[in-house]
C-alpha cells in the first residue's frame, strides 16, 4: 500500500488515499472508504519531483492523483512511462530522434534550395511577360533607338540563334545608354544589353555574350533565380500581376554557378552552329578575369563571376578547321555601334 | 504566512513559492532548443509544453503545486489552423486587391485601412484567447481557470484603443493599458470564482509620462547632435554616444513605467478573498534586465533559453497572495475548454508563456 492524496475534480478537497497495484493498473482507496479503480492507459505521468509523482485520468477533468515516493516495484510498474520529449521522441530516444530528424529536415531544406530548378520550366511564359514588359519599363528614358541600330542588334540575336525573336514567347532586345559593362536577361525573354558592351567589344565577342543571356532565358534560368530569391511566393504575385520587384532588384538577381556553366555551354554550341569565332568571346573573358572585381563600370562581372576555367571553355572549343564568319557585316557593325546616337523620348 | 486555505498549510509564509532549479531545467531548455531546429521549429509547440509542465509543476500555491495539462499536439493544430486561415486570407487579399484597385481606385485606401483594424482585431482576439487558454489548462487541487467569453467584443474594444493611442501620439498608452487589462481579467475565472481588476492609471500615468517625455526630449538631442549626412537626401548619422545614452535613458524610463504597471495591475486585481501584491521595485527590474542583457552577450545569445525559467521565477518570487480559500467551496469550472489553443498568439507569433 501506497499513500498519497487525491483531487476529484469535483471540488478543491483533498482526499487522502492508499493506493495498490492491481491488474491493468492501479486500486485507490479513499478516506470515506470508496474504492476506484484506474487503468493504466487511461493515466498521463504529468510531472515528478523529489517527493511526489503526480498523475492525472485523460477520462476525468481534474482528477488529479499524487503519490508520495519512494514507489513500490509493483505500483510503478502499473504506472505509464514518464513523459519527456514527446510520444514518437520518448519511444525512439532522445539521441536518434535528433539524428533522424536532422537528416530529414537536411532533405526538406535541400529539396527548398532545388525546389526553384525543378519548378522553373513548368512556369507559363506568360505570367512572366506582364512583369518583364514593366521592369523593362524603368529602362524608358535611357532606351537606345537608333532603327537601324537596334536592327543590327536584332540581326545578330538572329544570326545566334535562328528564330529566336519570334512568336509571342521570342526574344526582345534592346540596347540601353548606361555607361556600365553589362547585359542582362529579365523574366519574360527580355534581353538588355548596356552601351560599352556594345561599344567596347566587336560583334563576335558580343554575339558570345548574347548567346550566353539566349541561354539563361531558354533554360528558364531567370525565372529559376527570381523564385530561388524572393520565395515561391513571388510566382503567386507574379500570377495575380503585381510581383512588387522593380529593375533594379532583377539586375541583382544571380544565377547559381552550375546554371552559368549550362549557359556558357549553351552559348558555345550556338557560335559554333552559327559559324562565328569562340575566340573573342573567351578573349573578352580573359581580358575581364585579369580586372580588378571591384572595378565600378563592370557589374556583368558580379552577376557573371569570371574565371580562366571559363575563358579557356570557349577558347578550347575553336575549331582550327572550321571556316568561321563575321557576326555581323561591316555595315551592320557600324549601324549597331550608332545604336545610341538617337534615344528614344521620355515621353513613349 | 500571505494566504491560507482551510487545508494544510504551507511549512513557510510565502502563499507562492518557485522550487525549480536551473540543474532540472538546462536538460529541458537544451533538448527544446535542439528538436526545436531539427524539425525547423515545427517542435516549439511541443517544446512550450514542456516547458510550461515543469515551471507549472514547481510553482506551489498555498499547499499545492500547479499542474499545466496543455499538449504540444493541440498548441500545434491549433497553431496550423490559425496560419491556414490567415493564409487563405492572405491570398484573398494579394488577389482581391489587384481587382478592387483596377475597379474603385482611390477607395482601395479605406480597404487598406480595414486591413490594419482587422489586424489589431486579430492581436486583441490573440491576447485574449491566449490568456483563456492558459487559464483552461492550469489546475490547481484539480481545478481549473478558463472563460466563457470568447473575445470579441473585447477585441472590438482593443481596436479602438489602440487607434485612440495611435492618434493621442502614445499619450493614451496607459489608460489603453489598464482599462484592456481590465476587460481582459474580469471575463476570466478560477472554478466558480470571477477575477475581478479594476485598474486604474493613478500609479502608471507618472511613470509613463517621464517616459515618453525621455523620448521626446532625446530624439531632438538626437537630432540636433547628429553629424551632417554623408550624402545629400540621406538621413544624418546619429552621434553614437549620444545614441547611446539615449537607448539607455528610455530603457531605463521604461522599467519604471514596467515595474508601475506590474505593481497596479497586481494590487487591483482579485478573486474571491484571494488578494495580490507585486513587490518588485525599479531596482529589481533593473537587476532582472541587467543580468538577461549580460548573459546574453557572454553566451552570444544561448541564455535566450532559459529566459522564460529566469522570467517565471523573477515573477513568482515577487508575487505575493492574500486572504483564505475554501477548498470545498472551490469547485469545478464550468466553461468550456477552448480547442484552438494558443493558435492566434502563435500564429502572430507573441506571447513568450
Amino acid at each position: 500500500m501506497q499513500s498519497g492524496s487525491l483531487f476529484d475534480g469535483s471540488s478543491a478537497r483533498a482526499h487522502a488515499v492508499q493506493v495498490a497495484a492491481e491488474k491493468d493498473g492501479i486500486r485507490i482507496e479513499l478516506d470515506n472508504g470508496r474504492v476506484e479503480l484506474a487503468p493504466t492507459r487511461l493515466l498521463r505521468r504529468l510531472s515528478e519531483d523529489q517527493r511526489q509523482v503526480r498523475l492525472i485520468r485523460s477520462d476525468v477533468e481534474g482528477w488529479s492523483l499524487r503519490l508520495d515516493k519512494p514507489l513500490a516495484d509493483d505500483l510503478l510498474a502499473r504506472l505509464p512511462r514518464d513523459e519527456r520529449y514527446g510520444r514518437w521522441i520518448d519511444k525512439v530516444g532522445l539521441a536518434p530522434a535528433l539524428i533522424v530528424l536532422a537528416v530529414l529536415t537536411t532533405g526538406v531544406v535541400a529539396t527548398g534550395y532545388l525546389a526553384p530548378h525543378w519548378i522553373a520550366p513548368h512556369v507559363p511564359m506568360r505570367w512572366e511577360r506582364k512583369f518583364g514588359e514593366t521592369v523593362f519599363g524603368d529602362f524608358r528614358g535611357v532606351r537606345c533607338a537608333n532603327p537601324r541600330g537596334q536592327q543590327a542588334l536584332e540581326t545578330l540575336v538572329e544570326r545566334v540563334a535562328p528564330g529566336a525573336t519570334k512568336g509571342p514567347d521570342g526574344v526582345k532586345v534592346a540596347a540601353v545608354d548606361v555607361p556600365i559593362f553589362n547585359a542582362v536577361a529579365l523574366p519574360g525573354g527580355y534581353i538588355v544589353v548596356f552601351k560599352p558592351a556594345i561599344t567596347e567589344t566587336d560583334s563576335d565577342a558580343l554575339a558570345g555574350v548574347i548567346a550566353h543571356e539566349i541561354a539563361h532565358v531558354r533554360r528558364r534560368h531567370v525565372t529559376e533565380a527570381l523564385i530561388r530569391e524572393l520565395g515561391i511566393g513571388a510566382l503567386i504575385r507574379m500570377f495575380a500581376g503585381n510581383l512588387g520587384a522593380n529593375a533594379e532588384q532583377m539586375l541583382a538577381l544571380s544565377y547559381t554557378r552550375t546554371n552559368e556553366t549550362q549557359a556558357d555551354g549553351d552559348a558555345i554550341d550556338m557560335l559554333r552552329r552559327a559559324g562565328i569565332s569562340p575566340r573573342p568571346t573567351a578573349a573578352l573573358f580573359t581580358r575581364f578575369s585579369k580586372i580588378d572585381r571591384s572595378a565600378a563600370g563592370t557589374e556583368w562581372l558580379q552577376s557573371h563571376p569570371l574565371s580562366g576555367k571559363r575563358a579557356r571553355a570557349f577558347d578550347t572549343s575553336f575549331d582550327p578547321h572550321a571556316r568561321y564568319e563575321p557576326a555581323l557585316s561591316d555595315k551592320e557593325q557600324a549601324a549597331l555601334a550608332n545604336i545610341c546616337n538617337g534615344r528614344e523620348s521620355k515621353s513613349e | 504566512m500571505d494566504a491560507i486555505a482551510s487545508a494544510p498549510a504551507a511549512d513557510d509564509g510565502r502563499a507562492i513559492q518557485f522550487s525549480g532549479t536551473l540543474g532540472e531545467f538546462l536538460p529541458i531548455a537544451i533538448s527544446n532548443f535542439l528538436l526545436t531546429i531539427v524539425t525547423l521549429f515545427i517542435y516549439r509547440s511541443w517544446a512550450k509544453a514542456r516547458e510550461r509542465r515543469y515551471l507549472w509543476s514547481r510553482t506551489r500555491f498555498i499547499d499545492d503545486q500547479l499542474q499545466w495539462t496543455g499538449t504540444g499536439l493541440e498548441m500545434f493544430i491549433g497553431f496550423v489552423v490559425v496560419a491556414v486561415v490567415l493564409g487563405v486570407a492572405y491570398l484573398g487579399f494579394v488577389f482581391g486587391l489587384q481587382a478592387l484597385v483596377a475597379r474603385v481606385g482611390p477607395l482601395a485606401l479605406l480597404v487598406v485601412l480595414l486591413l490594419y483594424v482587422g489586424g489589431f482585431y486579430l492581436y486583441g482576439l490573440a491576447r485574449f484567447r491566449g490568456l483563456r487558454y492558459r487559464l483552461s489548462r492550469t489546475w490547481w487541487r484539480g481545478i481549473r481557470g478558463g472563460s466563457d467569453d470568447p473575445g470579441f467584443s473585447y477585441a472590438g474594444k482593443a481596436v479602438g484603443y489602440y487607434f485612440a493611442t495611435f492618434f493621442l501620439a502614445g499619450l493614451f498608452y496607459p489608460w489603453a493599458q489598464a482599462k484592456l487589462w481590465n476587460q481582459r481579467w474580469n471575463k476570466m475565472s478560477f472554478g466558480p470564482q470571477n477575477f475581478e481588476a479594476t485598474m486604474t492609471t493613478d500609479d502608471t500615468s507618472k511613470p509613463f509620462f517621464i517616459m515618453w517625455g525621455a523620448i521626446v526630449v532625446g530624439s531632438v538631442i538626437l537630432a540636433v547632435t547628429a553629424g551632417p549626412g554623408v550624402e545629400p537626401g540621406r538621413p544624418s548619422e546619429p552621434n553614437p554616444i549620444v545614441a547611446l545614452l539615449f537607448y539607455a535613458g528610455v530603457g531605463l524610463a521604461y522599467l519604471g513605467f514596467l515595474s508601475a504597471y506590474y505593481r497596479a495591475a497586481a494590487e487591483w486585481t482579485r478573486i474571491g478573498d484571494i488578494e495580490f501584491r507585486f513587490n518588485a521595485d525599479f531596482s529589481d527590474w533593473l537587476k532582472f534586465y541587467a543580468a538577461t542583457i549580460g548573459l546574453a552577450i557572454i553566451t552570444l545569445g544561448l541564455a535566450m533559453i532559459v529566459y522564460n525559467f529566469r522570467y517565471w521565477r523573477f515573477v513568482t518570487s515577487h508575487l505575493e497572495v492574500y486572504g483564505t480559500v475554501d477548498v470545498d467551496q472551490l469547485t469545478q469550472s464550468q466553461t468550456r475548454a477552448p480547442r484552438e489553443a494558443e493558435g492566434f498568439l502563435d500564429a502572430l507569433d507573441i506571447g513568450a508563456f
